[in-house]
């Protein structure tokens, strides 16, 4: 048997040095999904595998006992991956061939991992999931995941410091934000009015909310040209360097996770970015008593459009892989239930990607959930082309030289259009 | 194992004795000078620890507060009680023992043998031999990451503990560092015991392995390591958590996707490190009897 | 003990060639010498000929992520990745950078470990186990644990900030300054590595007999002619063992920057493998394999520097 297998090892190596004379590329991806299969009738059987990562795989297992109690011959086996090097992980399965049944994949890695997966079946219904969700599963027509839970930034802020700073209400508007940061930093004694990050990982695509909510796009309608020069981009950057400029924000802030709601805690730093995470981060940062001293508001809109803020979140799809793809589904499908998402949203506090869902009491009760309700109205999801990772990457350079090394806003646009053209917007 | 002890005696004692003579000579001034320095630089590179072992026993809000706290304001054993009230903490630490355990001994067999080979024996092919060691230690891991995983994959071998040790098991890092040792024991010795009529294995085990005590001990403590504290490969090569090792469910439980539990991970760290530290003085004074006390060379 | 006393009778073998017993000898010792390589050639058979293949090839194509599914449908671009490379800014930026890194953090750490090893093993004589034990304790920390400790140390208002201003100097940022984030990245270096070389050192300082130290200082010779005259020469073996395992480890350096600044501020922190990581990450295989290949001609040019260096006159 293992030597059958070492033959087999070998044979791909040789079939390997042979690569470098004789092969090249088809003139189309040829990347057909092919149809998608419909589901067997009857309950689920056999055994489903499926990988989840930090919280979700933890709690997964044990939330899954109705769906086994209810297809008694099936076995759900959740195994919960670390957040760290997860994307690795799958992808190293893929090459190797041992991918679970269902993996739970990011939204943002959906372009990098779609020729693994297979086509959702007609017989799943998405049709009340939010928009920008399906967006994230969509390539040529076919959809390759279902989305399981969202997420989206909105900006938190200090309630009781709003009232010293002289506001009643959360500003709606770009120079209500400034003012209001302004007044933090004048009449609360916080060293900065508010928190941006300047450059690093993920920096471009956290400031992006700004951007689309002064109506800029980072690619057109199609994604086939990147608009990244565009006279609303350069507004929506040049309005964060003043914070940078005028000292409202601070230049270098401290990225690790964690920091920023330790400067929101202690008053130094009383707004920031984030997503529903910092709900309960900021009220274990806070402990008892904190969670009545801060809010969370929408993005403020630019002169020239509407709130609109950044979303992700994680979708289940099915590997190709899969030993099991009829069970797989089924389980998919059952997570996708409105009321099993409600029921998840209190387990591990993801955001329902069922938008019926949230009309459940789980999601209507808390006031800071609402507002992310509200902000999931609208959205905009990272493009959802291969070459988006490293365009992100460059603007991320560019926006650091910008905010920390003075660079002048027109020409890094400039310069990170030019790169984005020359990387292309193919799939 | 008779003869070992009574070596590990008389060199023990014979360092002893050259330890006093050298210190009798010593100027105190410089003794003086030597322990402060020493102290000094002890205490700069242990402050991390301190900080770690502190920060493990205090809250996460403490951990989190700015600026950052010296001495626990609360004491907690909540950390640990997170690690020790899981079920599965003694799945994970008995996998990391069985992984370093059978990479190091593993390792110390295979390497010694090709080191010794490499040093001391002629034979066609042997330049070609330690260019691929040199070749296999010098490739960024990186690259050939996802390739391993394949043979190991099409070998069958996921989610197994051969996946885990076997690729580890003669590692260019070893193989070289034992050639470079077995390299500078005197060729006269292997002669003597040639002429004696003693055979290459004879030779092998009775001649070279008593003479590599420092760099046996070297090499376990730098595999073991390795082993224990090997993240990405555990990771993808153990696919159900029963197979996971400390470092990946270190991960899992203190690192989430946009926050981190810092109580956990140090709490966990401390855990992690202890056994190693333990280990490390047990194999410590190996260091201290070497060659030199056999009186050779 | 037997094998000591009979090590003093022969001096130098004669040795001789052709046919006969000698000959027959010498072919037993090719196959012993087989067997005894055997583990080694067995596994880089099994584990490493095909991985070391096929990166090796995917570098002169343009393999990417969304290949892995159908490895052969790539196209064979010649050396295009690599002359790519070359053309590249941040590949360049990271080729300085690591050479920044390995120019001051081989030099710093050998030094600093070689001082812990001779101070350990000659200077002193009580507690011996304490500092060694503490001064190797560095090395035995997982990765994610220094950089939570090292950020409490290194950020502005951190431990290191803190003691600076006792003395009255007003530290930098240091992770967030593009001046200061590489020294700190050597220093966390130098910390994590220095114990692994001083047990290397160690070790060899050990195989020194004493009565050539002793002998010297017979003859007069100081504390530092005997550490320059006789230490040091009869180490260049381990010092080569060293440097050479060094450079291996600080070319491909990589988790400092990972987990303290993500390659930043403005790049200053991006070391060759860090930009292959990031390659891998966008998906491009082929640009991310020939990157590898690049570095690894640079760590196998300077390991044969090495070997030249220290090469032991004979």
């Amino acid at each position: 048997m293992i030597r059958h297998r070492l033959l087999a090892a070998f044979a791909v190596a040789t079939a390997s040095t042979l690569l470098v004379s004789g092969c090249g590329r088809a003139e189309s991806p040829g990347q057909t999904g092919g149809a998608a299969a419909g589901l067997s009738d009857g309950p689920a059987t056999g055994t489903v595998t499926i990988w989840a990562q930090g919280t979700e795989g933890e709690a997964l297992q044990d939330f899954v006992k109705p769906f086994e109690e209810a297809n008694p011959d099936v076995q759900v086996e959740v195994t919960a991956v670390p957040w760290d090097s997860a994307q690795n992980k799958y992808q190293t399965a893929i090459a190797g061939g041992t991918t679970p049944d269902i993996g739970m994949l990011g939204s943002d890695w959906m372009p990098g991992f779609r020729s693994a997966l297979t086509p959702v079946p007609e017989s799943i219904d998405t049709s009340d999931v939010f928009p920008f969700a399906l967006e994230s599963t969509e390539f040529d027509g076919a959809s390759y995941a279902v989305p399981w839970y969202v997420e989206t930034r909105v900006i938190f802020y200090r309630t009781d410091l709003l009232k010293e700073a002289g506001f009643d209400d959360f500003p709606t508007d770009w120079a209500g934000l400034k003012d209001l940061a302004k007044a933090y930093q004048d009449e609360t004694g916080a060293e900065f009015g508010i928190s941006l990050p300047s450059g690093g990982w993920n920096a471009f695509l956290s400031n992006l909310p700004f951007a689309w909510s002064n109506g800029a796009e980072v690619i057109n309608e199609d994604q086939t040209e990147w608009t990244l020069d565009s006279p609303q981009m350069v507004e929506s950057l040049s309005y964060l360097n003043s914070f940078f400029e005028e000292g409202l924000a601070d230049k270098s802030p401290d990225t690790e996770s964690g920091s920023a709601s330790a400067d929101l805690v202690s008053g130094d730093v009383p707004m920031f970015l984030s997503g529903p995470w910092d709900i309960p981060g900021l009220e274990l940062a806070g402990g008892e008593g904190f969670e009545d001293k801060f809010g969370v508001a929408t993005i403020p809109a630019g002169p020239d459009g509407t709130s609109t803020s950044f979303a992700a979140g994680s979708n289940l799809g099915v590997f190709k892989d899969a030993e099991n793809p009829d069970a797989a589904w089924k389980l998919i499908q059952w997570l996708s239930q409105p009321d099993v998402q409600a029921q998840w949203f209190e387990t591990v506090n993801d955001l329902p990607a069922q938008q019926a869902a949230w009309d459940d009491e789980a999601l209507t009760a808390d006031p800071r959930v609402a507002v992310f309700g509200e902000q999931l109205q609208s959205v905009k999801i990272a493009p959802t082309l291969v070459s988006w990772t490293q365009v992100s990457a460059a603007a991320d350079t560019q926006i650091e030289q910008v905010f920390r090394g003075g660079k002048s806003v027109e020409d890094a646009l400039a310069e990170l259009q030019s790169t984005a053209d020359s990387l292309g917007t193919g799939q | 194992m008779g003869s070992a002890t009574t070596a590990t005696a008389v060199s023990e004692r014979s360092t002893r004795t050259r330890k006093v003579t050298s210190a009798r000579r010593r100027s105190p001034s410089g003794t003086v000078l030597a322990y402060t320095a020493l102290t000094f630089a002890l205490v700069a590179t242990l402050i991390p620890f301190a900080w770690m072992f502190l920060g493990s026993v205090k809250t996460e809000a403490e951990l989190r507060q700015r600026p950052p706290t010296w001495w626990p304001q609360t004491f907690t054993w909540d950390n640990f009680a997170a690690w020790f009230g899981r079920l599965d903490i003694g799945t994970f630490f008995m996998n990391s023992v069985v992984v370093a355990v059978f990479t190091v001994l593993g390792t110390l067999v295979f390497c010694s043998m090709v080191g010794y080979a490499l040093a001391k024996l002629d034979f066609p092919g042997k330049r070609l031999v330690f260019t691929l060691v040199l070749v296999t230690l010098m490739v960024p891991g990186v690259v050939t990451f996802v390739p391993l995983f394949v043979v190991v994959s099409k070998l069958g071998m996921v989610s197994t503990y051969p996946a885990l040790i076997l690729p580890f098991l003669a590692g260019p890092l070893g193989v070289f560092l034992m050639r470079q040792f077995i390299q500078d024991i005197p060729d006269s010795l292997i002669e003597a015991a040639r002429i004696d009529g003693a055979g290459e294995l004879r030779i092998f085990l009775r001649v070279v392995m008593p003479l590599c005590g420092p760099a046996l001990a070297t090499l376990a403590i730098l595999t073991f390591l390795g082993s224990w504290n090997n993240f990405l490969w555990p990771l993808v090569v153990a696919q159900s958590e029963d197979m996971y090792t400390l470092p990946v469910a270190l991960s899992l439980y203190s690192v989430g996707q946009n926050s981190t539990n810092y109580g956990v991970l140090l709490a966990g760290s401390v855990l992690i490190i202890t056994p190693v530290l333990l280990l490390f003085v047990a194999l410590q004074r190996y260091f201290i009897q070497g060659i030199a006390a056999t009186g050779i060379k | 003990m037997t094998v000591l006393t009979r090590a003093v009778a022969p001096a130098a073998l004669p040795r001789s060639a052709g046919h006969g017993p000698a000959a027959a000898r010498r072919r037993r010792t090719a196959v012993v010498a087989y067997l005894f390589s055997l583990p080694f050639i067995a596994s880089f058979a099994i584990f490493m000929v095909f991985p070391l293949i096929s990166s090796l090839g995917m570098s002169f194509t343009d393999f990417r992520s969304t290949d892995i599914p159908t490895p052969f449908a790539v196209a064979f671009v010649g050396l295009d990745q690599y002359t790519a490379l070359f053309q590249n800014e941040q590949f360049v930026r990271s080729m300085v950078n690591t050479l920044y890194f390995v120019g001051v953090g081989i030099p710093l750490t050998m030094a600093v470990a070689l001082a812990l090893a001779v101070a350990l093993n000659g200077a002193i004589t009580r507690f011996r186990t304490v500092f060694r034990v503490g001064f190797y304790a560095p090395v035995v920390t997982s990765i994610v644990a220094v950089a939570v400790v090292w950020r409490f140390i290194l950020q502005p208002d951190g431990l290191l900030n803190t003691l600076l201003a006792a003395i009255g100097i007003t530290g930098p940022d240091w992770l967030g300054s593009t001046a200061w984030s590489m020294p700190s990245m050597i220093l966390m270096a130098v910390w994590r590595n220095m114990g692994t070389l001083m047990i290397i050192f160690l070790a060899g300082l050990q195989g020194i007999p004493q009565e050539v130290v002793e002998a010297a200082e017979v003859d007069g010779a100081g504390a530092w002619q005997r550490f320059v005259r006789v230490t040091l020469p009869m180490l260049r073996p381990t010092l080569l063992l060293g440097a050479v395992l060094l450079s291996v480890g600080y070319l491909q350096f990589f988790e400092e920057p990972f987990v303290m600044t993500k390659g930043g501020p403005l790049d200053s922190t991006l070391s060759i493998s860090y930009f292959t990581f990031n390659q891998f990450g966008f998906g491009n295989y082929g640009t991310a394999s020939a990157a590898s290949y690049v570095l690894f001609v640079a760590i196998a040019l300077l390991s044969i520097v090495q070997f030249r260096a220290f090469r032991t006159k004979e």
